[in-house]
């Protein structure tokens, strides 16, 4: 996506405090006069001084107005700045807020396309730091600029020669400054490249490690990362050589104004061309006139990281949202599972080419087919966490379109290998699955399940707080109560995508104890690695390059598909044969 | 400012001596620069000094303008060898903290590596190093130009007037004390904000990484609850504490601007009792403009030093993990006998293995068999020595693993599912790791033994690049291709885990033959959970809590009633589990 202005984005997000904003930049101006009026009355002493005034009443209602001014100034620069904090932290909340909101609407798939850490990463650490761009950016990056720009006026109504003058240092530091472009893409590149070789080297010295060590390779990826290393920081300094000797004059003599005025004006003063008075007060305004600008660049280059950010965010926010009804129509009749000429790809490329599929309440059925051939895509989409691009996915009759989220959530539970648990009590983690369950009843599921003795051989038993890092529980124990919580919600339909790989073998016979009571007369659509585990079915769907390749009972399939026949076969070679002796 | 003063000292005891002495130089030449560009004021009274003594000419002017020129042109050079040594400095720091880290990782014990620890070193090396490196480079002429540039100017107003330069120094000194209250006042508010921070990072966390939780079983209300109110009295407070700390903060910057005034009061009032000439007054005015200029820039920089901060802390904390000794004798093992002494070993305050005893003889096949987080895992690591044991000793071929140094130590292993890490290069060279002078026939054969007949599908065949991570093969071609290195490393012993080995079933099969190549003819030590290889182990050790429960063979563990056949048995269950 590309990156906004500032500003759009500011008013954009920033709610019913846009106003905050304005009134913001309006006080920074009054700020930003009230720090120019002053040298008119410092003009003054400077005449008084001049003609030799000697009498300090004559001084006192100029050194008033001087500190009514000073003082007005900073008023005005902490109603500005507090102005522009406010909004700065309601914009941040909106803009959380609205992200989250979004995530709550778009279909989980769009979600979880999203790097679950790099999105926790934009919402917290990300926009908390455009705070200090958001807060300060507005009253002072506007103030410097319109301070230069009223203060170079002032001193050119007062002579135009001296508000050429002024300026001269400035653009000979600019000349110097834009110079150090020159060869700059050359160098840029360079350092790009051995940044990008050090990172790989890093990572691949980092996580390799155990493999350099049982290979008794430490010596030499030692010596290719120390070269990488090395070379890595030479480029840049390499570098600033290059572009630093015109950055050092630049930086010198940009704002040296004194360097212009104090000869030139001098010069000016001696061909009486302009008056002591008038040469003294251009000294005074032009020394603060440059250092406001340089500031102002260096927020430009916080504006463009403010910018990425923002980006980063209108993407979260224009995820597409799900489209389903907030209260559903009709509601599904009983548990059956249908899909209609359904087809579906994550991109431009289709995976499911027009499935057909019928799934009888009250069944179990397996959906089986190579890796890659699109079996956990069917159950994904049953599971609604995309919407098929073509044709129609039907609960008890009723199309899921049709159905409010929360109607659709009641029938369907869908358990993978990786359910989250939250940072709260097991207790409340099992109870989210019916929240209006006693402790009573929270128990009773767990006992069914067998999770419950393991819970209460925990510390604080149900009271464990999950995340907390002396709770020790394992991978398989986490799976464990997430089938509990799954329990707990007692859908008429349980989708198992895989929930059983990738689980330490010990836990294995425990888990799958804990699966078979929560399918017991449910509508079941299960993936599984195992073959044999699914033989049993009440329908087993061949899959394969995204169609439905067969269908049948396990020895129907035997016969029928030598596709089938063969991942049997290769099942049965692999695994235990002798389980049985 | 002690904030300051802190940070560079922690910032310099982080660095080599040799970057101590580069930055000590930027700040001297800092102090230079500072001189130069004070300049100013002496060319401001010259020229005035002729103006109303009446001899005022073109040569004054010139005079005027040599007087600020020359320091200018120095202050240039200054300032571009000040920044030099500090872009050196800061770069080559980055480079030599790198460098320290890699080489520390040496001899960390190689049990200490897992995924976490593994992401957090490579991010401290790479993205900390670098903002170390892009900061570092530029955060002293920033912390220290301010302050030095102030305190040379309200120097030079002792030549002019000592009076005023005690004005002057009052306002540095009132800048200062602000600087610290705000400090104070932000170390207040820090465990406030830190709290409300962390309330709006775990609802936010629980949001997105429970976003499925949430949609399935209907908590939008509660979360979005949570949220919002985590999300409202976090923005409160921010706002707060910001409305409290502004007006401390513009008082710190106006402070100086009404000292500015206060100098030109007291330079009128010195002028009309005629304790100075109008030249000397006219120079002070001038000053009190000049003088506070570069000090606002001071107060801005406390965000930076955090940071500084917080990367050395992750620096130093990576060069704290504890090493070993790991320079034993280079020893080639006559047998691969192993044999542990009353071994214990504890982890964080846990005791993982308690007082083990065993014999391993050369040659034979061996099982650990017990529940998960029994140590089972932990035995194979410290054959290898990826931990040093507290008590006890560890013996192959007879001599404790400490005596042997690392590589003629870890050439008698081999780890298969370790770590299935596979380079980004060619095939070849990732084969060739094992084995530096392997001819084509001895590849070719580890590849077939491997079952990686995919390699001569691949585009460039056995030239072919692995993408970061192996990403372009799949799993169990990468589980494969590990095995093909192994079976090249030929080592004696060969250690297995098959926990790690659940893949899908058309790679079970290949993958089975490849591990049966692999371990054809060794002694063979694996954490086992199929019957089929557990029944043809020459001996089993039942692990339970640290300690060798039973040990035999399978038939004769079978008769016996315990833990050994109760595993078995549910073993069984699950394979034969259906839906």
């Amino acid at each position: 996506m590309k990156n906004r202005g500032l500003m759009s984005i500011l008013f954009d997000y920033a709610g019913d405090k846009k106003k905050y904003y304005t009134f913001s930049i309006i006080t920074s101006l009054i700020s930003v006069v009230s720090g120019i009026v002053p040298f008119y009355f410092i003009a003054d002493i400077i005449n008084k001084l001049v003609a030799g005034v000697t009498d300090f009443n004559d001084y006192t209602t100029d050194i008033i107005l001087l500190l009514v001014l000073f003082l007005s100034k900073g008023v005005f620069h902490i109603a500005s700045t507090s102005l522009s904090h406010i909004a700065a932290y309601q914009t941040i909340k909106w803009v959380r807020k609205r992200a989250i909101d979004s995530l709550a609407f778009a279909s989980l798939g769009d979600v979880k396309r999203h790097n679950s850490g790099s999105l926790k990463n934009t919402l917290c650490e990300r926009i908390d730091s455009t705070e200090n761009t958001l807060a300060h950016v507005i009253p002072e990056f506007s103030g410097n600029i319109i301070g230069f720009l009223l203060t170079l006026i002032y001193l050119t109504v007062i002579c135009w020669q001296m508000g050429l003058i002024a300026i001269i240092p400035f653009v000979i530091g600019m000349v110097a400054y834009l110079t150090m472009g020159i060869g700059y893409s050359k160098y840029y590149n360079n350092t790009i490249a051995k940044t990008k070789i050090l990172n790989d080297t890093a990572v691949e010295y980092i996580n390799g490690i155990e493999v350099i060590k049982a290979f008794g390779k430490s010596e030499v990826s030692y010596e290719k990362f120390k070269k990488a290393a090395i070379e890595g920081s030479e480029c840049f300094v390499e570098w600033q050589r290059n572009c630093n000797i015109a950055f050092s004059i630049a930086m010198s003599v940009a704002p040296y104004t004194l360097l212009a005025i104090l000869p030139l004006g001098a010069i000016l003063y001696f061909n009486n061309v302009i008056t002591l008075n008038i040469f003294i007060i251009s000294i005074v305004m032009s020394i603060g006139l440059i250092t406001p600008l340089i500031s102002s660049m260096g927020y430009l280059d916080d504006i463009r990281k403010a910018q990425t950010i923002f980006s980063e965010i209108d993407e979260i926010v224009s995820i597409k949202r799900l489209d389903r009804p907030s209260v559903s129509t009709v509601l599904p009749a009983d548990s059956g599972v249908s899909l209609k000429d359904v087809s579906f790809g994550y991109s431009d490329k289709e995976v499911l080419h027009n499935i057909n599929l019928e799934i009888k309440p009250g069944s179990s059925v397996a959906l089986v087919g190579p890796s890659g051939a699109g079996k956990s895509t069917i159950a994904k989409l049953i599971a609604s966490l995309w919407d098929p691009n073509e044709g129609n996915i039907y609960i008890g009759g009723v199309n899921i379109k049709d159905l409010a989220l929360e109607d659709y959530n009641k029938m369907v539970s869908y358990v993978s290998q990786s359910n989250y648990l939250f940072n709260v009590s097991i207790m409340e983690n099992i109870r989210m699955g019916n929240l209006s369950a006693t402790d009573e009843e929270v128990m009773e599921v767990c006992k069914k399940c067998g999770v419950h003795d393991f819970i209460m051989n925990l510390e604080n038993g149900y009271d464990t707080i999950v995340g907390d890092a002396g709770s020790h529980i394992s991978g398989g124990e986490r799976q464990r109560i997430s089938i509990a919580r799954a329990m707990m919600k007692d859908s008429k339909i349980v989708i198992l995508d895989e929930a059983t790989a990738y689980t330490d073998p010990e836990n294995e016979a425990i888990i799958q104890k804990a699966l078979s009571s929560l399918v017991k007369d449910k509508t079941v659509i299960v993936i599984a690695h195992r073959l044999s585990t699914i033989i049993n079915s009440d329908d087993i769907i061949l899959v394969n390059d995204g169609r439905i390749e067969a269908h049948g009972k396990h020895e129907e399939l035997l016969n029928k598909s030598e596709l089938y026949k063969n991942m049997w076969l290769s099942h049965i070679e692999g695994r235990d044969g002798d389980y049985n002796d | 400012m002690t904030t300051m003063i802190k940070m560079l000292m922690v910032f310099f005891k982080f660095c080599s001596p040799k970057r101590r002495r580069q930055f000590y130089g930027a700040i001297v030449l800092t102090v230079l620069m500072g001189l130069c560009e004070a300049a100013k004021l002496p060319a401001i009274w010259y020229l005035f000094e002729n103006i109303f003594g009446g001899t005022f000419d073109l040569q004054v002017v010139l005079n005027a303008f040599l007087i600020m020129l020359i320091p200018v042109c120095l202050s240039a050079v200054f300032r571009y060898a000040s920044s030099m040594l500090q872009v050196d400095g800061g770069y080559s720091t980055a480079a030599e903290k790198r460098i320290e880290i890699a080489e520390h990782l040496r001899y960390v014990p190689m049990g200490y590596f897992n995924n976490n620890s593994l992401a957090y070193i490579t991010s401290v090396t790479t993205n900390t190093m670098e903002q170390l490196a892009d900061i570092a480079t530029r955060v002293v002429m920033l912390v220290t130009t301010g302050l030095i540039n102030t305190l040379i100017v309200v120097g030079s107003l002792f030549f002019f007037d000592y009076r005023i330069a005690l004005v002057a120094l009052g306002g540095v000194i009132a800048f200062l004390l602000f600087n610290e209250w705000i400090k104070h006042m932000g170390k207040k508010f820090a465990p406030q904000k830190e709290k409300a921070d962390l309330a709006v990072i775990s609802a936010t966390l629980d949001y997105v990484l429970g976003i499925s939780e949430i949609k399935s079983y209907n908590l939008f209300g509660k979360y979005s609850k949570r949220f919002n109110e985590a999300n409202e009295k976090g923005t409160k407070l921010y706002t707060d504490v910001e409305l409290k700390m502004i007006p401390v903060q513009t008082v710190q910057t106006y402070i100086t601007r009404l000292i500015g005034v206060c100098m030109t009061i007291v330079a009128i009032i010195l002028f009309i009792s005629g304790n100075n000439d109008l030249a000397t007054t006219m120079t002070v005015i001038i000053a009190s403009y000049i003088i506070y200029s570069s000090l606002d820039a001071m107060g801005a920089f406390n965000a930076l030093s955090k940071i500084i901060e917080r990367c050395v802390e992750k620096g130093n904390e990576i060069m704290s993990i504890e090493t070993m000794n790991i320079s034993g004798e280079d020893y080639k093992t006559k047998s691969s006998d192993i044999e542990f002494k009353n071994v214990s070993f504890s982890y964080d305050k846990k005791k993982i293995i308690d007082d083990v005893s065993l014999k391993i003889k050369g040659n034979t096949k061996v099982a650990f068999v017990g529940p998960s987080g029994s140590g089972k895992t932990t035995l194979c690591h410290l054959m290898a020595r990826f931990w040093d044991v507290q008590d006890g000793e560890v013996l192959l071929d007879g001599k404790n693993v400490k005596d042997y140094n690392i590589d003629s130590l870890m050439e008698n292993f081999t780890f298969v599912f370790q770590n299935v890490y596979l380079f980004n290069d060619t095939i070849l060279n990732n084969l060739r790791m094992a084995k530096e002078d392997a001819t084509e026939e001895e590849i070719e054969k580890a590849l077939k033994l491997s079952c990686c007949e995919f390699v001569k599908d691949l585009p460039d065949g056995i030239n072919t690049v692995i993408g970061e991570g192996g990403s372009t093969l799949s799993g169990g071609e990468m589980q494969r291709l590990s095995i093909a290195r192994a079976i090249l490393k030929d080592s004696k012993i060969v250690i297995l885990d098959e926990a790690t080995a659940n893949v899908d079933p058309e790679n079970e099969e290949k993958l089975m033959k490849a591990i049966d190549a692999l371990t054809k003819d060794k002694t063979v030590i694996m954490i086992a959970h199929r019957l089929k290889t557990v029944k043809n182990c020459d001996n089993i050790f039942v692990v339970d809590e640290g300690k060798i429960v039973e040990s035999g063979t399978h038939d004769e563990l079978m008769k016996e009633d315990g833990i050994y056949r109760r595993f078995i048995s549910e073993r069984k269950e699950a394979v034969g589990w259906k839906i």
